[in-house]
């Protein structure tokens, strides 16, 4: 056991896979739990698939570089994220019909660019990640993204936590409300931006989501939400890489997200919030309902 | 009494459909103002422009001795999310966020004016349940004390008695008239004719485009009632006939 890990230690995209993650996990965590919260869970995974075209455009034109990426993603991002306001407020269509229709074409068009002009990422790795891709460009970008963060949650978390549980009442009482939802929507586009090289394009949002939710199986405060949320994220990326190296041919996305996956469905099943409780409650109550009916009346 | 807000010559809805042609009114400080209507007079869109969360299609709202920086809201509670991860006492204390600095958390004194608004309320036994274990009264009472925090001249209030018990609304009632002693201004959306109207000093009937504003006695009679599409002729027949509801002893 200790001679596998000093194995896997050894190699430096192992060490530098665990650092990277380990950022990831510090910043994704909260953009995703308001993600959840402001019931944009299903729109961050648009999201992240609608910034595929700025991101292949990016690499075709300058190969592997991170201000490419950021610049293509955050166009791209903006781009969809514009038209599709600007569907659900001009034409029939309401706001999810018109994002789903976009990122699916910004998808398919993402992979026909990198298909056709091609790349020095390949297709498995740029939709599903790569550990190995983790250059020191990445490591900035992840450390830089994750200070923003941080930074920002630390400057708007109270506002952002009004405008979240009771917006009209937030927007009653602010005067540009639409300063800490744009600022927001900005860090979720940054963090996914982040999360592309070691979750790919289809599992960026994973890291985000499924921590996420699960810690909300266990908690009743934001606070513990996001404490625990990414206790879930880091063991989830730890745990995902330890299987990604034992299995080379699997890809360190799915890997990591199926382990936070696995944490999602133990904590619906145990959490304090979850089925189990449920279930013990209904007991409880029919068991209540038999112990009335009996003639003596007591309780068991 | 001095005026709070004037409106004048005040058009709402949207490009394809107008709801209201024209209102002027005045509202002056310590009234309580009841707004009725049937579904898709306006009502919430005249409060929300009152409060500036949307604009009018023509006039002007002003404030003859300046906006208040503080107006009191209560949201409908069915725009809710009741399953948000956060105690009772965290939702009261939304309602002074904007006095929290940025690094410094609650004061002693914050913390007394929270429990003093849970007090009032009837929540205070309640402080530490999470939102998701309440029943809609008590949301409601809570709610009522995030308002009471917000210290405002200005109380608007959407529906506020919609989903709660005959209980709660007269709890809560007891709240709203203690705001009227101490010369704050309440206006809010009244979604039926109830006692509730026993507790409005004026009455602002939207419908049909036209908007009626004036005491309660004045405004809410049968003929405009009927007039304004808030009640049908059979509707109007039976509350005449019946033990109709008596608002304010108006003779409705």
């Amino acid at each position: 056991m200790f001679e596998f890990f000093n194995e896997m230690w050894s190699f430096a995209f192992m060490r530098r896979a665990f650092v990277a993650t380990a950022v990831l996990s510090v910043s994704a965590t909260p953009v995703g739990a308001f993600l959840v919260l402001r019931r944009l869970s299903l729109a961050g995974e648009a999201l992240a698939h609608a910034i595929t075209p700025g991101v292949v455009v990016g690499f075709v034109t300058a190969g592997l570089s991170v201000t490419a990426l950021l610049a293509g993603g955050l166009i791209a991002g903006i781009v969809v994220a514009s038209l599709s306001t600007l569907l659900a407020r001009r034409t029939i269509l309401r706001g999810d019909a018109s994002l789903a229709s976009l990122y699916l074409i910004a998808l398919a068009a993402g992979i026909f660019i990198l298909s056709v002009a091609g790349s020095a990422v390949p297709l498995g790795s740029f939709l599903f990640g790569s550990i190995l891709g983790i250059d020191n460009a990445s490591m900035i970008l992840l450390g830089g993204v994750a200070t923003v963060t941080l930074l920002a949650f630390a400057l708007m978390l109270r506002p952002l936590i009004v405008s979240t549980c009771d917006p009209a009442f937030f927007e009653s009482t602010t005067r540009r409300p639409w300063l800490v939802e744009q600022g927001f929507m900005l860090l979720v586009v940054l963090n996914l931006l982040a999360a592309f090289r070691t979750l790919g394009t289809l599992m960026a949002v994973g890291l985000m989501i499924l921590p996420a939710t699960a810690a909300r199986y266990w908690s009743n405060t934001i606070s513990r939400q996001l404490g625990l949320g990414f206790l879930f994220a880091l063991s989830s990326c730890w745990l995902g890489l330890i299987l990604s190296y034992l299995l080379p041919e699997t890809p360190s996305g799915p890997a990591i997200v199926l382990v936070a996956g696995g944490l999602f469905l133990l904590s619906a099943l145990l959490g304090p919030l979850g089925f189990e409780t449920r279930l013990r409650r209904r007991v409880r109550a029919g068991s209540g309902t038999l112990a009335h009916m009996r003639p003596e009346g007591k309780l068991p | 009494m001095s005026v709070l807000v004037r409106i004048r010559n005040l058009a709402l809805g949207y490009s394809e459909s107008i709801l209201l042609r024209q209102l002027s009114m005045d509202i002056e400080v310590g009234t309580t103002l009841a707004i009725l209507g049937a579904n898709g007079s306006g009502k919430t869109t005249f409060i929300k422009c009152l409060l500036g969360l949307s604009t009018s299609l023509a006039g002007e709202i002003s404030w003859p001795n300046g906006r208040p920086r503080e107006i009191g809201y209560l949201p409908q509670m069915s725009e809710f999310d009741h399953r948000f991860p956060l105690r009772v006492r965290d939702l009261v204390a939304m309602g002074s966020w904007r006095g929290f600095g940025l690094r410094s958390g609650l004061t002693e004194d914050k913390r007394k004016l929270i429990a003093k608004a849970m007090d009032e309320t009837g929540v205070l036994s309640i402080a530490e349940q999470p939102l998701h274990a309440l029943s809609g009264g008590q949301l409601q009472r809570a709610l009522f004390a995030r308002v009471i925090l917000q210290d405002a001249p200005l109380i608007v209030l959407d529906e506020p008695f919609a989903a709660v018990d005959q209980r709660t609304e007269d709890h809560l009632l007891e709240v709203m008239e203690h705001w009227r002693r101490e010369g704050r201004s309440v206006v809010l959306v009244v979604h039926d004719l109830s006692s509730v109207l026993d507790h409005c000093t004026q009455a602002l009937l939207l419908g049909d485009g036209m908007a009626t504003h004036g005491t309660v006695e004045d405004v809410l009679t049968h003929e405009r009632l009927v007039a304004q599409g808030y009640l049908s002729k059979s509707q109007a027949a039976w509350m005449l006939r019946g033990p109709a509801m008596n608002p304010g002893g108006s003779g409705v």
